[in-house]
């Protein structure tokens, strides 16, 4: 499954965050010294990250190409469900849960 | 920044008022990434500024010349919407317009938690039938949109979202008939509504306004996202959908059925996962670099999910 913003994508718009919008506020010095730790740790991460062998999405484009196409067997949705149900477990972990205690 | 602001919208005012007025420090407000809000007062005059961001939300919206007639046209109408008070092509650099800036709180999340009155949905109502009658004569620039469109956009992201397209398969396969195109706003839902205690002071955002099915804007603010965590009520958090659909039938005569609603709902959790994924792209490809933007890229799932449900619902499986 392709998923941007990749991990390194994330980490480097944080990165940016922190070191563009909170550093410039920060009058304590302790505090300013502490940020541009976690910014060298971020650093770290995001460099790691941008190790990681690209994901191969090629399943996931030729499903889309056969649903654009109209073949849509029946088990699509069931399938594509999971997949969602997957990718929320990463993105937004408590997501699935509540909207089951809400129905 | 914030003096430059001050000056440039001072003489500004001035100009385009005819008179000499005085102003406040103007006050950058939060959120809208691709437009700026700026809060002023002139004198008594409560005052908001809209003005040019970075980029632009995606190539589909009004310029702010034309969102600033689209207002003029609704309050000329009588539809309960900022006073407009005057366009300026160029405000330091941008073009911007300024409106009334309306009492009442605009941020979802609190509007499903504070007590809203019960007539709500009724008056949500009243105002989109009055906009469903806008002369659309008077606003040649409107386009329509089709749900092709949504394709158009999807494949300008170019990442394969399997749970989008059978969202589109299925809004192809089950068209219902079609309805003369009106003036539609395009985002009608809480979030872009002003509330207070005696209910809607008025609608915000005219950039999606455009001509299509009314039954499609009517559906928009069904959508889970705007229920702001409030799901069970189904029109966007703050109560249900019969009253809200009946008032409008009985003032517009377009006898919406409730399953009409259904699949515009459906197109409109579709638009908005293709709409997570270009705001994301605004910030991929540097148009506007943020963490909000770039997040939506992944919480796009949760739409896709609520897609995928609500397409269990009508029985695919």
């Amino acid at each position: 499954m392709s998923e941007r913003p990749t991990p390194d994508e994330l980490a480097e718009a944080i990165e940016e965050f922190l070191a563009g919008e909170i550093l410039p506020t920060l009058a304590d010095h302790r505090l300013r010294f502490r940020l541009l730790v976690a910014l060298n740790a971020l650093g770290i991460v995001r460099r790691e990250l941008t190790k990681l062998p690209p994901v191969d999405d090629a399943e996931q484009r030729e499903l889309a190409t056969r649903i654009r196409a109209g073949d849509v067997p029946g088990g699509t949705l069931a399938r594509l469900k999971a997949d969602v149900v997957a990718r929320l477990q990463v993105a937004s972990p408590h997501y699935v849960e509540r909207y089951a205690a809400d129905e | 920044m914030i003096a430059e602001m001050r000056e440039a919208l001072q003489a500004a005012l001035a100009e385009l008022l005819g008179r000499q007025v005085e102003i406040s420090e103007p006050v950058l407000l939060p959120g809208g990434a691709s437009k700026e809000a700026w809060a002023v007062d002139a004198g008594e005059e409560r005052l908001l500024v809209r003005r040019a961001g970075g980029g632009v939300i995606h190539r589909h919206t009004l310029s702010l010349r034309h969102e600033f007639e689209v207002l003029e046209v609704a309050y000329e109408q009588g539809v309960r919407a900022p006073r407009p008070v005057a366009y300026i092509e160029d405000l330091e650099g941008r073009e911007a317009f300024v409106m009334e800036r309306l009492e009442g709180e605009t941020i979802g999340r609190r509007i499903v938690r504070a007590p809203v009155p019960e007539s709500l949905p009724v008056q949500m109502a009243e105002e989109l039938a009055k906009i469903h009658a806008l002369p659309a004569e008077r606003l040649p620039f409107l386009e329509e949109a089709t749900i092709d469109r949504l394709v158009v956009e999807l494949d300008e992201v170019g990442e394969p979202h399997p749970a989008i397209e059978l969202g589109l398969w299925w809004l192809r396969e089950h068209a219902p008939p079609p309805r003369e195109p009106v003036v539609v706003h395009g985002d009608f839902r809480i979030g872009n509504l002003v509330i207070d205690a005696s209910g809607l002071v008025g609608v915000l955002d005219w950039e999606f306004t455009h001509l299509d099915d009314p039954a499609r804007d009517l559906a928009f603010g069904l959508v889970r996202a705007w229920r702001f965590g409030v799901p069970e009520k189904r029109l966007g958090g703050i109560g249900d959908v019969e009253p809200y659909l009946d008032r409008y039938n009985e003032l517009t005569g377009f006898d919406v059925r409730p399953d009409e609603l259904d699949y515009w709902e459906v197109a409109g959790n579709v638009g908005w996962a293709i709409g997570c994924l270009t705001q994301a792209q605004r910030h991929l490809t540097g148009q506007d670099r943020s963490v909000e933007l770039a997040i939506l890229g992944r919480l796009g799932a949760e739409v896709e999910y609520e897609i995928c449900h609500l397409l269990e619902r009508q029985g695919v499986t």
